[in-house]
């Protein structure tokens, strides 16, 4: 009797342990729940292939499919989305994608390869501005064709590596032919029709923007949640405020917390949430309009790149967490960068910085002997006016005078594009992909989307191109060497400040969220639920 | 203008001093200004501050120890003693800041009023003068201006106009006007009906002549103190302005915008909110209790008789 009842405990506690940890090896999902998470500014136009800011692909992510994107599971891989899967031919210039069937619109229409075609024409028609998913297909695609209608065949001039990974970035989505049609454009909420895991519910300017879990997805048993809430929250202040409120379940969007405001949120929070510091895959830049004076000489442009002091900046202004003065960071791209420790010995980036000031301020003089007064341009958001200012006040002893103009998020951006600028004190860009040669085709190229000071060095695009195209990763290492050394010592419109690190947080009820090596490809949230 | 020194030869009478005797002027003067600081102990103190306000404002190249956009230091230092009032967010002296800030706003301060309460008195005058259509039209617009809230009012323009400190002038300027407008033109009614008023005319003197000479010269005790309490009152919509970001553009030493730039980091530095909310709240103290002590002094009893 003892006997038998020893070994009944002995199973039931066996049984037990293996019970427990299965349940931690494996939580199951729990359907239902809203995410609630916030934007750091009004997206204002609402066109994925158009726009470039971070607002307005975080407002749409969840809403529109690509052919490819970074699998939510593990986002350093590329899986199918729209495409079950994919081919490439052995001379890796045609690209076949074979999408899945059953597919429907938000609106109710079937998908097929017509909106394929379609929306890839839209984009790499020359005519058409796409400054994100354009300003990297062009460069490598020269035409899309369909097959029946679920294949379509990508053409490309030269069997280009990056290919794959542009496809599957955030900014290549995949749009409704009928829409298109409908609307000519997709700027309004009303266009905003996609095959993604939620649809787009609402959207009050200035307040927030709601996603509804989409019941029709291609995926069954997919998004867990019912729906996603983004606060439109302006200003840091009222961000971490949320934040600290456990308004929102994550910060893993542009600006990321200094170090300051994470402690504060540590201790406002403690053990609900888990902080933690990554880079973005974002650098700070500062612009020139090349085509209006002052800096349309290049002395000038060469003065402002001595005189800015990166370490400074890095150090005031993101506590610390980032990488000066480099135009490609080691961090991200490996080897394809330039070592830190020559970069930190160029001209600009050097330490102390008593000659490189001494010879910039000889550069203005010469042209201005009584300084120049400069009109220069921020926008509000994030903390950029704080930048700004410290800019200003590092260009001021060279005899720059900048004075401060503020702009509204996307009333800036339209500024930016048309070029009504002469000096833009700060802007962040983020790469679309973990490629080294996206920081080129997004800022420096003639025909880069965000080469908003008018920049055309035929050095720069003949070395990018041939970049692009080279196979050879050895050969491919040294031209991105030489491209960087070139910008990096030359007069370029664009002054690389630094990459730009920072801190998150997620609050310990979210599950499965995982984040990627760009701050676009991790907010569709098609796998995520939330624990009680 | 004649009452007015009447009134100075009646205080120095008081005193005791024979004024076709005085030593100096100056000695009438300080004695005049210790009969007023006897009279209005709180106005004297209201004086003080105001005077350590324009000696800051007048002396700050020379009082400030750093530039006020000089970031140089090292960010969020609390204050010691090479910083007395600790450094901003990204390395400026706020000791620096807040004197600079000091002329900034006794600049903003004097020319919104001058502009606006001067414009606004001459025309609550003339059309209180002349009556008639004019003046019922000229009160309609007043109303309409009154009517919306200043501070929204004051928004608007801003960001109509865009933000620069000339701008900012010029908004508050619009902002005073009709108070003004309409508070002289009550003075101005009331003395249109006065005897004297009606003598002049009788004689034959001309509106114009009778607008200058008589009118405008008894408005003056009222306009003083609409001048000084509208200092105060200026200085505080741009601080609120600023603090909204669309006051003087943000890397101006404005105590306003310093406060802006202070929320930010409440728990790390609360020495960026403290010393120019001091600051602001001192000036308009200041300039309250010398406004009151200054229409104290200017009761009607003072001001009837022109002899």
């Amino acid at each position: 009797m003892r006997k038998s009842l020893a070994l009944a405990l002995i199973f039931a506690l066996v049984g037990f342990g293996l019970s427990a940890a299965g349940a931690a090896a494996q939580e199951k999902p729990r359907y239902g729940g809203i995410l609630n998470w916030y934007v750091y500014a009004d997206p204002g136009r609402l066109d994925i292939h158009t726009e470039s800011p971070l607002s307005v692909q975080q407002a749409l992510a969840g809403i529109y499919s690509g052919l490819l994107h970074y699998d939510p599971d593990d986002p350093s891989k590329i899986i199918g989305d729209l495409a079950e899967r994919w081919t490439e031919s052995p001379d890796g210039k045609t690209y076949t994608f074979h999408l899945r069937r059953g597919v429907k619109w938000h609106d109710g229409q079937p998908f097929s390869a017509a909106d394929v075609k379609a929306t890839f024409d839209r984009v790499l028609n020359p005519d058409f501005k796409s400054p994100r998913c354009g300003s990297m297909l062009k460069p490598m695609v020269a035409s899309v064709e369909m097959g029946d209608p679920h294949t379509v065949q990508f053409q490309l001039k030269f069997p280009a590596a990056p290919f794959v990974s542009a496809i599957a970035s955030a900014w290549c989505r995949v749009v409704a032919k009928h829409i298109l049609e409908k609307y000519g454009d997709l700027t309004k909420p009303e266009a905003q029709i996609g095959t993604g895991p939620f649809k787009f519910k609402r959207y009050e300017r200035g307040s927030v923007i709601e996603w509804e879990k989409n019941k029709d997805y291609f995926i069954p048993g997919l998004p867990y949640l019912d729906g996603v809430k983004q606060f439109i929250l302006v200003g840091v202040p009222t961000q971490l405020a949320a934040a600290k409120a456990g308004r929102v379940h994550i910060w893993d969007t542009w600006p990321p917390m200094k170090k300051t405001q994470a402690d504060e949120l540590k201790g406002a929070r403690g053990g609900e949430v888990e902080v933690y510091q990554a880079p973005i895959n974002t650098i700070f830049l500062i612009y020139m309009h090349t085509q209006k004076p002052p800096f349309n000489n290049p002395d000038l442009r060469r003065a402002v790149k001595l005189a800015i002091d990166r370490q400074e900046l890095v150090a005031k202004t993101l506590e610390g967490a980032g990488v000066p003065c480099a135009l490609l960071d080691p961090k991200l791209v490996g080897d394809f960068a330039l070592p830190l420790a020559e970069v930190n010995k160029l001209p600009g980036c050097r330490e102390p910085k008593d000659q490189d000031i001494a010879e910039a301020k000889r550069l203005v003089e010469k042209h201005y002997p009584n300084g120049v007064d400069v009109e220069a341009a921020v926008r509000s958001v994030g903390g950029y006016v704080d930048r700004a200012q410290l800019v200003l006040s590092q260009l001021r002893k060279i005899g720059i005078r900048g004075t401060l103009k503020t702009y509204e998020s996307a009333a800036g951006f339209a500024v930016y594009g048309k070029g009504d600028f002469t000096f833009i004190t700060t802007q962040d860009r983020a790469m679309v992909t973990a490629d080294p040669g996206d920081v080129f085709a997004l800022v420096y190229t003639t025909q880069a989307g965000s080469n908003w000071g008018k920049w055309s060095d035929p050095k720069v695009d003949e070395l990018a191109e041939r970049a692009l195209k080279e196979p050879n990763r050895e050969k491919r290492k040294q031209l991105y060497h030489e491209l960087q050394r070139h910008i990096l010592t030359g007069t370029p419109s664009a002054v690389p400040v630094g990459w730009v690190e920072g801190w998150f947080f997620q609050d310990k009820r979210l599950r499965n969220y995982k984040t990627s090596p760009t701050i676009y490809d991790h907010s569709t949230f098609m796998k995520v639920w939330l624990a009680p | 203008m004649a009452n007015r020194v009447e009134l100075a030869v009646g205080m120095a009478r008081e005193a005791g001093i024979e004024p076709a005797r005085a030593v100096g002027r100056a000695r009438v003067v300080l004695q005049v200004l210790g009969r007023f600081a006897t009279r209005q102990p709180l106005g004297a103190i209201g004086g003080v501050i105001v005077l350590a306000l324009i000696a800051t404002a007048i002396l700050a190249p020379q009082l400030a120890p750093h530039g006020a956009k000089d970031a140089a230091f090292v960010q969020y230092l609390p204050p010691s003693a090479e910083f007395p009032m600790g450094t901003d967010q990204i390395g400026r002296d706020v000791l620096s800041r807040v004197i600079w800030g000091a002329r900034l706003s006794l600049y903003v301060g004097l020319v919104s009023v001058a502009f606006g309460v001067t414009l606004g008195a001459l025309w609550g005058i003339i059309t209180a003068y002349f009556g008639g259509v004019a003046d019922g039209a000229s009160q309609r617009v007043v109303d309409v201006l009154m009517a919306l809230p200043p501070v929204i009012l004051a928004l608007s323009l801003m960001a109509v106009l865009g933000q620069s400190v000339n701008n900012v002038i010029m908004a508050l300027a619009i902002l005073l006007t009709p108070t003004a407008a309409r508070t002289m033109r009550s003075v101005a009614l009331s003395i249109k009906e006065s005897p004297y008023v009606e003598a002049a005319r009788a004689a034959g003197c001309s509106h114009w002549r009778v607008i200058f000479r008589h009118v405008l010269p008894n408005s003056v005790a009222t306009y003083i103190v609409l001048f000084t309490v509208n200092i105060a009152y200026a200085i505080v919509v741009e601080a609120a302005l600023s603090f909204l970001g669309l006051g003087a553009p943000p890397d101006e030493a404005s105590w306003g915008g310093m406060l802006t730039a202070g929320t930010q980091a409440m728990e790390t530095a609360p020495w960026m909110i403290f010393f120019p909310g001091l600051a602001i709240s001192l000036t308009v103290f200041g300039l309250n209790l010398l406004g009151d002590a200054i229409r104290d002094l200017t009761d009607p009893h003072l001001r009837g008789g022109l002899g």
